[in-house]
C-alpha cells in the first residue's frame, strides 16, 4: 500500500474513534448515573476540547519560551 | 536458619563476585542474583529485622511493611530486566557499579533509621556516578562531575538535617517528620532539601537532564529507576500530606513537559519526562490521602517499568546508529520495526492509554486530586498528560522511526538480550494494565478504586485522540532544532564560571595591588628610618620635580640627580624587612595590650 493511502486509512480510523468516544461520553453523562467532581466535567466532550487546546498551548508556549530565551547554540557551554 | 536476609546485601556482596567469573557463568550469575532477591522478598513477612544498638541509638536495616515491600519488589523486578538488557556489556566495572547502585537503593527502602539511610544514600550516589563516567567521553566526565557535586550537596543537606534532628529529638528513627513554619523545623527543611534534590524537583532538578543522557547506554536504563523513585519512597515516609509538595509536584509535571518540547536529544527528552512523571508522584505525596499515597506508590511501580522500557528503546537506537539527535535521526522503521513497537508499548504506558500500566496508576493520583477538591491541580495534571503523549508517544517515535521517506543511516535490530529485556518489560507493562489487581494487592492501603470506570476510559481516550490531531496539525513545529536548552544548571555552569573568572582576575588583581601598596609603604618606612635625612631629601626632590617640571623645564636636571641619590641609598632585600616589620607589629600589639590592661585591669571584663 502506498504511504498516502495508509495515512488516509489511519486518519479514517482516528476520526471514527474520536466520534465514538464523544458519543460514548454523551451517553455516559446523560443516560447513566454520572458523578462530576468539577463543574467543567458536565460539559459534553470536555476532555476533547481541553486536550486540543492544551496540546496547542503546550507547543506554542514552549516554542515561544525556547525561541526568545532558553534555546542556545550547541557550543554554548564550551 | 536466618531470620531475615537483606536483599540489598545480596546485590552489594553479590557484586564482588562478578569480576571473578567469566563468560557464560558470569552472565548466568548476574541474572541469578535478582531472582534470588525476588525469592527472598516473596518469603518476607512484615516486621522489624536487623536492629543493632550502637551506644545510645538503634540502627535498623530491615523495616519491612507494605510500603517498603512494594518499592523493593519493583526494584528487584526491574533490576532483572535491566541486567538482561546490559548482559552483552564486557566491562565488569559497569556491572559492579549497577549492582552496588541497586543494593544502595534497596538499602534506602528498608532503612528504619536515619544513619543507615544516609549510608545507603551515599552508596547510591557514588555507584550511579560510575555508570555515567563509564561512557568515557569528555561530555560524560564533565556531566558526571557536575552530577556528583549536586548529589554531594544534597547529601550534606541531608546529613545536616539528620544531625539537627537527632540533636533535638534524641532519636534516629526514620518516621514522619514534623512540618510547619518557623525555626523549630529547620531539621525537617534540611532533610527535605536532601530528598528533593534526589527527586529532581525544580529548581534542584538540572542534574538529571544534564547527566542521564550522557551515561552509558545500559547505565542510563539503571539510572532512570532508582535515584528518583527511592526519593519518592522517602518522601512518602517522611513528608506525607505536606501541601508544599502538591504544588512542587504539579510544577514539576508541567516543567518537564515544556522542556521536552525544546529538546533535540532523544534521551534528554525522555529524562525531562522522568521529571514530569515524578511530579505526579510528588503531588500524590503532598495530597497525602490513602488513595493519593496508593497512587504515588503504584505510579512509581509502573513508572520504573515503562521508563526503563523507553530508555531501552532509545538506547537501542543510539547503540545501533551511534546517533542521539532528532535532527540526525528518522526513517528507521525500515530497519528497526521491532524496537519501534516495543518502544510504543512504553510510550502508551507513560501516556496512560487504557490497557497499559500508566493508566491504572496515573489516573489514581489525578482522581485523588479530584477527591480532595483541588481543581487547579487536577487541570494541570491532565495538561501534563497531554504533553506526555505529545512527546513520548508521538514526537519521539515520529522523528526517530518515521518523518523521512528514507532512513538516514543503515541500522539493524539490537542484540537478542536487549530485545528480550524490552520484551519482558513490555509484557509487564501490559500485564499490569490489563490486570491491575496484581499491582493493587501490593499497595500500602486497601484500594477502593476502579480504573476502568467508563467515565475514566472515555475521558482519557478523548484527551489522547485529540492530542494526536493537534500533533499532526502542528508537527512541522515539532521538528528538532540543533540547539541546547538552558536550565537551572546554567547557574553552576555559566554563572559559576563567571564567578571563578571574577575571583581569578579582578579580585586577585585587587588583592595584589593592595599587597604592593602595603609593601611599598613598608619599604619607604624602612628607608626613612635607616637614613631620615637622605630619605626626606629624596622625597622632597621627587615631589618638587614632579610638580614643577611642567612650569620650568630646568627642573628636569633635578630628575637626574634624583636617580643618582636613589642609587646611593641601596635597598636591603625584602625578607629582612618583613622580619623586622613582624617584630615591630608584635611589639605594637603588646604595647596596645599593656595599655588596655593598665587602664581596665583585664582585657575584657
Amino acid at each position: 500500500m502506498g504511504r498516502r493511502i495508509k495515512q488516509k486509512y489511519l486518519f479514517g480510523i482516528l476520526y471514527a474513534c474520536i466520534a465514538m468516544s464523544l458519543i460514548a461520553g454523551v451517553h455516559v453523562q446523560f443516560f447513566t448515573h454520572f458523578h462530576a467532581d468539577f463543574v467543567w466535567q458536565e460539559i459534553p466532550g470536555f476532555s476533547a476540547i481541553y486536550g486540543f487546546f492544551g496540546c496547542v498551548a503546550i507547543i506554542i508556549i514552549s516554542k515561544a519560551l525556547g525561541h526568545h530565551w532558553l534555546q542556545k547554540e550547541e557550543d554554548y557551554y564550551d | 536458619m536466618i531470620e531475615w536476609l537483606h536483599p540489598g546485601l545480596i546485590y552489594i556482596f553479590g557484586a564482588l563476585l562478578i569480576p571473578v567469573l567469566k563468560g557464560r557463568w558470569q552472565k548466568a550469575y548476574m541474572l541469578m542474583l535478582p531472582i534470588v532477591a525476588l525469592i527472598d522478598l516473596t518469603f518476607m513477612t512484615e516486621g522489624t529485622y536487623w536492629s543493632f544498638p550502637v551506644s545510645d541509638y538503634v540502627l535498623t536495616f530491615g523495616r519491612v511493611d507494605k510500603l517498603s515491600l512494594i518499592f523493593a519488589f519493583v526494584f528487584v523486578i526491574a533490576s532483572f530486566c535491566m541486567t538482561l538488557y546490559a548482559l552483552h556489556v564486557k566491562e565488569n566495572g559497569q556491572h559492579v557499579a549497577a549492582f552496588l547502585y541497586i543494593g544502595g537503593a534497596l538499602g534506602v527502602v528498608f532503612a528504619g533509621d536515619l544513619f543507615s539511610l544516609y549510608i545507603f544514600w551515599e552508596i547510591m550516589a557514588w555507584a550511579s556516578l560510575c555508570l555515567i563516567w563509564y561512557r568515557k567521553t569528555k561530555a560524560s566526565s564533565e556531566a558526571g562531575f557536575r552530577y556528583i557535586m549536586v548529589h554531594l550537596f544534597g547529601g550534606i543537606c541531608l546529613l545536616a538535617g539528620i544531625i539537627l534532628y537527632v540533636q533535638s529529638t534524641g532519636s534516629i528513627a526514620f518516621n514522619v517528620f514534623d512540618w510547619g513554619l518557623g525555626w523549630g523545623y529547620v531539621a525537617s527543611y534540611f532533610i527535605l532539601i536532601g530528598f528533593l534534590i534526589n527527586a529532581a524537583v525544580p529548581p534542584l532538578h538540572a542534574w538529571l537532564a544534564d547527566a542521564y543522557p550522557e551515561a552509558t547506554i545500559t547505565g542510563a536504563v539503571f539510572l532512570t529507576a532508582f535515584t528518583t523513585k527511592s526519593a519518592v519512597y522517602v518522601l512518602i515516609r517522611g513528608f506525607p500530606n505536606v501541601e508544599l509538595l502538591i504544588w512542587l509536584g504539579v510544577i514539576m509535571a508541567l516543567y518537564g513537559v515544556v522542556f521536552a518540547v525544546l529538546e533535540n536529544d532523544i534521551r534528554r527528552l525522555l529524562a525531562y519526562h522522568i521529571i514530569s512523571q515524578v511530579g505526579y508522584m510528588v503531588a500524590g505525596v503532598g495530597i497525602g490521602t490513602a488513595m493519593a499515597i496508593n497512587g504515588a506508590s503504584a505510579h512509581a511501580f509502573c513508572h520504573i517499568l515503562y521508563k526503563a522500557l523507553l530508555f531501552m528503546g532509545a538506547g537501542a537506537v543510539i547503540e545501533m546508529t551511534g546517533r542521539s539527535k532528532f535532527t540526525e535521526l528518522g526513517g528507521l522503521y525500515k530497519y528497526m520495526p521491532l524496537t519501534f513497537w516495543l518502544y510504543m508499548i512504553g510510550a502508551f504506558s507513560i501516556s496512560g492509554v487504557p490497557l497499559f500500566n500508566g493508566f491504572v496508576s496515573k489516573t489514581m493520583i489525578v482522581e485523588s486530586a479530584a477527591g480532595s477538591h483541588l481543581p487547579l491541580v487536577w487541570l494541570m495534571l491532565e495538561c501534563a498528560s497531554i504533553g506526555t503523549f505529545l512527546h513520548t508517544g508521538l514526537k519521539v517515535p515520529y522523528l526517530t522511526w518515521f518523518s523521512r521517506k528514507e532512513p538516514v543511516v543503515e541500522a539493524k535490530e539490537p542484540p537478542t538480550n536487549m530485545l528480550a529485556a524490552m520484551g519482558i518489560t513490555a509484557f509487564l507493562c501490559v500485564f499490569i494494565g490489563v490486570y491491575p489487581q496484581a499491582l493493587y494487592r501490593l499497595l500500602p492501603y486497601t484500594v477502593e478504586y476502579a480504573p476502568y470506570a467508563p467515565a475514566h476510559v472515555i475521558g482519557m481516550s478523548q484527551l489522547l485522540l485529540i492530542t494526536f490531531v493537534g500533533f499532526w496539525a502542528l508537527r512541522s513545529k515539532l521538528h528538532g532544532t540543533p540547539t541546547i536548552t538552558l536550565d537551572t544548571d546554567w547557574f553552576y555552569r555559566k554563572a559559576g564560571k563567571r564567578f571563578i573568572w571574577f575571583c581569578e582576575k579582578p579580585l586577585l588583581k585587587f588583592a595584589t595591588d593592595i599587597d604592593k601598596v602595603m609593601k611599598d609603604l613598608a619599604n619607604s618606612f624602612i628607608r626613612f628610618s635607616r637614613n631620615p635625612m637622605a630619605a626626606s631629601m629624596i622625597l622632597i626632590t621627587a615631589t618638587s620635580t614632579r610638580l614643577l617640571t611642567p612650569f620650568n623645564p630646568a627642573y628636569r636636571q633635578k630628575g637626574q640627580e634624583l636617580v643618582e641619590a636613589r642609587k646611593q641609598a641601596v635597598e636591603e632585600p625584602m625578607e629582612k624587612m618583613s622580619i623586622g616589620m613582624g617584630v615591630l607589629l608584635v611589639l605594637l600589639f603588646f604595647a596596645f595590650y599593656l595599655l588596655i590592661y593598665l587602664t581596665h585591669g583585664v582585657l575584657w571584663a
